[in-house]
């Protein structure tokens, strides 16, 4: 294995899980399940690339407008999303992504259509988020993975943090106790799109290259949410861990089939793998892991040491829970 | 004295069903008042009429002078009203604690303030040893304590309480009972749906009695208690005779 392709690994690794944080903490805290969030990860990326190539302004301000216009956009998808719940709140936000997709393609004086474009190579221009050594593209994925985890971390200690899992919870309930669930639902959209919009830019920059059919990809959608569910949704490191275990494992699955005659492969690994961690694992592999420290640790004397209470999630022995899907 | 809780001609149909029907009813501040009935006589709708989870067709619903329809339910509980419901609804895979929090979050948004708030409330329904478990292991009492720990932990000055003691057994609704007595004395109004007559006698004040969604008696629980009208519904007229 080359020393550049396990590089390229770690790089789609810290991306993912940052885009797996981002989609976190609207999919995992407060449940609600998206399938749409290559939308953002699209117009952060067409954003940068449209200021870059028609302006000449540097990706590094491209990439904060990207996250605005992302965030912007989050705004009228919600209004209209967020009236449906559970599966059909899922089935809208693939939609808003394909139509996204569909708008792209079809404007070609804008945007360049279905050809797309690549980004001008000017050498190694750091200003211009450009490089001649790989390594530096490494640092961007995992400074953006850190913010990514700050921002969780933050909002977890929050606060807002109660109030999205109350929200995940039960919306009727939480209500009740006068929690603005419509606010609090647009204000976490918001900052999860503006996150995701930001690695669309980096995305693009890193690959020189967008077309609509990469930037709104449905397999960016599902893998935000899949490494988030197989590492343990509504925790600050799941996606992490999701994304560590699932990454490499992709990347050799695609290097070792090829493309071409086996397109399809990856989609289906990812079915299989959903299906096993729903089945046999719903709070994923940190959930089961959390699981396993409780035994062997606080099992021993009378219950082991008290919590100190400032988590929000009760431990104790994991209660199968289904996913948001069951509503 | 002053009115907290004012319900003038609220009606809500559910297509042919008359759910309530033209209720007026008032809540003096500091008392504790009783809406009872049958089932399906349209306690709990009225419940969900004044605290915005349904609109009503027609009618107002003033607390501490103020309109409440119209409004959401979260704004409901920003006015003051906090309510329970029926079948409790904890977040159950938060801790107790946690559960409590996200109410006491509602007036400061400080959590190491809203923490100590919502050990108070914890303390008061007495559950202070089980705070750190997940909400969804409380037996049935427990998750209503919760319930009204949270409900109480966003500074209610009117609780409205639905069918809390349902299920209870005798000791478990003389704690009840003692709760809702201790709250009363420190100066809350309470609004309480309840089927425990038993539990009802001892703590109401007043008594509003729903039949078919409408109100067909009202006054001292002993006034109520001997009504024909209330011992027809109760009974049906058959045993009446």
């Amino acid at each position: 294995m080359s020393h550049a392709f396990a590089i390229d690994i770690f790089i789609r690794v810290f991306l993912f899980a940052f885009i797996g944080v981002a989609w976190n903490l609207l999919g995992g805290y407060a449940q609600q399940l998206s399938l749409g969030h290559a939308a953002y990860f699209g117009l952060g990326a067409y954003t940068s690339t449209l200021l870059l190539i028609r302006a000449g302004v540097s990706p590094w301000i491209g990439m904060v407008a990207g996250g605005v216009v992302a965030a912007l956009a989050s705004l009228p998808i919600g209004a209209l999303c967020f009236r449906l719940r559970g599966p059909y709140f899922a089935i809208a936000t693939i939609g808003t992504a394909q139509t996204l997709m569909l708008l792209f393609l079809k404007f070609r004086d804008f945007a360049w259509g279905a050809v797309g474009t690549t980004i001008p190579n000017l050498g190694n221009s750091p200003w211009m988020m450009q490089f001649a050594a790989k390594a530096a593209y490494y640092y961007i994925a995992l400074g953006l993975l850190a913010l990514g985890l700050a921002v969780t971390y933050w909002v977890e200690r929050s606060w807002m943090g109660y109030y999205l899992v109350a929200v995940g919870e039960d919306q009727a309930a939480a209500e009740a106790v006068g929690v603005n669930v419509p606010r609090i639902k647009r204000d976490i959209y918001l900052i999860s799109a503006f996150l995701t919009g930001l690695a669309g830019t980096f995305y693009t920059q890193y690959i020189y290259f967008i077309d609509p059919n990469t930037a709104f990809s449905f397999n960016i959608s599902v893998e935000a949410a899949l490494v988030s569910i197989v590492g343990g949704i509504g925790t600050l490191w799941g996606p992490v861990l999701g994304s560590v275990l699932l990454e490499p494992a992709s990347a050799l699955a695609q290097s070792w089939l090829g493309g071409g005659a086996h397109a399809g492969v990856q989609l289906a690994l990812y079915a299989v793998i959903l299906i096993v961690v729903i089945l046999w694992r719903p709070t994923g592999l940190l959930g089961a892991l959390t699981a396993a420290y409780d035994r062997i640790v606080r099992a021993a004397p009378a219950g082991g040491p008290a919590s100190d209470g400032t988590g929000i999630l009760g431990t104790g022995p994991t209660v199968r829970k289904g996913l948001p899907l069951d509503g | 004295m002053a009115e907290a809780l004012v319900v003038r001609g609220l009606s809500k149909r559910f297509g042919g069903l008359r759910a309530v029907h033209d209720l007026s009813f008032s809540v003096p501040e500091g008392q504790t008042v009783a809406l009872i009935g049958p089932n399906g006589a349209g306690k709990t709708t009225s419940f969900n009429l004044i605290t915005g989870y349904y609109r009503p067709d027609a009618g107002s619903a003033l607390a501490f002078g103020q309109e409440l329809v119209g409004l959401y339910p979260y704004d409901v509980c920003a006015r003051g009203l906090a309510r329970t419901f029926q079948v409790a609804r904890p977040f159950g895979r938060m801790t107790v604690l946690a559960n409590v929090m996200t109410g006491a979050l509602l007036r400061d948004r400080r959590v190491t303030a809203a923490r100590e708030r919502a050990r108070k409330a914890i303390d008061f329904v007495g559950l202070s040893a089980k705070e750190n478990s997940p909400a969804r292991e409380l037996s049935t009492i427990d998750q209503r304590r919760l319930e009204v720990a949270r409900a109480l932990a966003t500074e209610p000055r009117l609780l409205l309480l639905d069918e809390a003691m349902a299920g209870l057994n005798h000791t478990e609704i003389d704690q009840a009972v003692g709760l809702v007595k201790q709250l009363s004395q420190r100066g809350l109004t309470i609004v309480i749906v309840e089927h425990v007559m038993r539990a009802i006698m001892a703590v109401a004040q007043h008594i509003v009695v729903l039949d078919h969604g409408q109100k067909i008696a009202e006054g001292s629980p002993k006034e109520v208690a001997e009504n024909p009208e209330v011992i027809r519904a109760y009974l049906g007229s058959g045993g009446a005779r």
